[in-house]
């Protein structure tokens, strides 16, 4: 252990302070849950490390028709929320119940694919992120937050400190398929949010993880199903689309190719899985 | 940059330990205290050899350096087994041969404590959900699992006791 200093602030200001003064060789670590495996092992020989924990970022609350959630909140904390259920679904399937205590929902989106279910969910969700630096705040759309693999927006005296999830979501799905049911990196995440007008989807979007650099959208195969009423060609049409337009890798987990041939059978279902959720909600109605 | 000094409260009682920064929970209480339930498994957060719970709620403590615990409530295997005999969840492990090596039972038995007392009725389901970051290599989980089963019944049958 080669650790000289862990610095753990009391408040975002102190925690921006920090940074500030020991710049970015500074780690910052929130839940520990990615960065402590790298350190337990020596991969990772940060001098000075800053723990988010205790810096007054842990609240999710409902303002309006926006869930804010502090970048330190906890998975199991977004489990038990009730504002939005595909953050629920996604935190769910993410980890274990331990690692959800520890791991934090800001943590998910510096977590390297396959990890960072929740992220995915985010995407899909249109989430914005606020920045917050010595020279005052910026709030950015979550796509426009990552830039490449293990890479993101962030200046280097900025953290990442609250999430913004619009609460009127419209229909969604989540489906993560792994090699086992519970507590293991994805072959895929899928993430879908659709808005319908009329019968017909007005808006769409499918987040995939593990199929990119960071969680992606697949673009084309949203443009594939806007105007349409799902009908089963389309959503054929839009899985083979993702398929098509998704970047996936290969790990020990899976290879490119079968990863790829999973973003089609998971695109598909989970449109499915909208189809059959509004069929069920008529069904209700009647 | 030198050693600390922290204070947190295992097993009720209050415990000052002189550390190097950032070193894990499990680390201090296994080499610096002797709480020898605490297993050093894979360090990744993996294999819940090293669960405690941090007030009330079960964390991996290899993932977890000390100065985070500063003044809170941990709990291992240790706190949870009476003075005299044992408690129901391990008399449960002990009646439904839910251990073979033994290496994971203190992480089940800590996370079942945890679970029984947010869930005094799981399902099976439930407990399968608990357990999903807790490794057994030797019993195919059933006896485990039956054994949650068993001490949620003896607790319910209990309660149901007059007087």
């Amino acid at each position: 252990m080669t650790v000289l200093e862990y610095l753990v602030p009391r408040s975002l200001p102190e925690a921006i302070g920090l940074l500030e003064r020991h710049g970015p060789e500074l780690l910052v670590m929130a839940g520990g849950t990615v960065a402590m495996p790298l350190i337990n092992e020596g991969i990772s020989l940060p001098e000075r490390v800053m723990s988010l924990r205790s810096a007054g970022l842990t609240s999710i609350e409902q303002r309006g028709d926006v869930l804010s959630i502090g970048a330190a909140a906890t998975l199991t904390q977004l489990v038990a929320q009730d504002g939005v259920a595909l953050l629920s679904e996604a935190a769910r399937n993410t980890a274990s119940w331990s690692i959800r205590n520890m791991g934090t929902v800001g943590g998910n989106l510096f977590t390297p694919p396959p990890g960072g279910d929740v992220a995915v969910a985010l995407l899909a969700l249109d989430a914005r992120v606020r920045l917050s630096g010595p020279h005052g705040e910026r709030v950015l759309p979550l796509a426009d937050f990552y830039t490449g693999f293990m890479t993101n927006a962030l200046a280097a005296d900025e953290l990442l400190v609250e999430i913004y999830v619009p609460t009127a979501v419209g229909e969604t799905a989540f489906i993560k398929f792994g090699r086992k049911h519970a507590n293991t990196p994805a072959v895929v995440t899928v993430a879908i949010a659709l808005q319908r007008r009329d019968g017909r989807i007005s808006a769409a979007r499918i987040a995939l993880g593990a199929a990119g650099p960071h969680p992606i959208r697949a673009a084309r195969a949203e443009a594939a199903i806007v105007g349409s009423a799902l009908e089963s060609g389309v959503i054929e049409r839009a899985a083979d689309t993702a398929a098509g337009e998704c970047r996936p890798f290969r790990d020990a987990i899976a290879t490119e190719w079968y990863r790829r041939r999973m973003v089609g059978v998971f695109v598909r279902r989970a449109l499915e899985k909208v189809v059959e959720q509004e069929q069920d909600d008529v069904g209700e109605g009647e | 940059m030198g050693s600390k000094i922290i204070t947190f409260v295992l097993g009720g009682r209050e415990v000052e330990v002189m550390v190097k920064p950032m070193t894990t929970l499990q680390a201090v209480l296994r080499y610096q205290l002797g709480y020898t339930a605490v297993k050093e498994g894979c360090r990744q957060g993996g294999c819940g050899s090293c669960t405690v719970l941090v007030e009330g709620e079960p964390m991996m403590s290899c993932l977890l350096p000390v100065e985070d615990v500063a003044g809170m409530h941990v709990t291992t295997l240790e706190a949870i087994t009476p003075a005299d005999g044992l408690d129901r969840v391990q008399q449960a492990f002990l009646e439904h041969g839910a251990f073979q090596c033994g290496y994971c039972t203190p992480g089940m038995i800590v996370v079942s404590k945890a679970l029984l007392g947010h869930n005094p009725r799981p399902t099976r389901q439930e407990i399968v959900d608990a357990f999903a970051g807790n490794i057994c290599r030797c019993t195919g989980y059933e006896p485990i699992i039956a054994a949650v089963e068993g001490a949620a019944r003896a607790s319910a049958s209990k309660a149901a006791q007059p007087g």
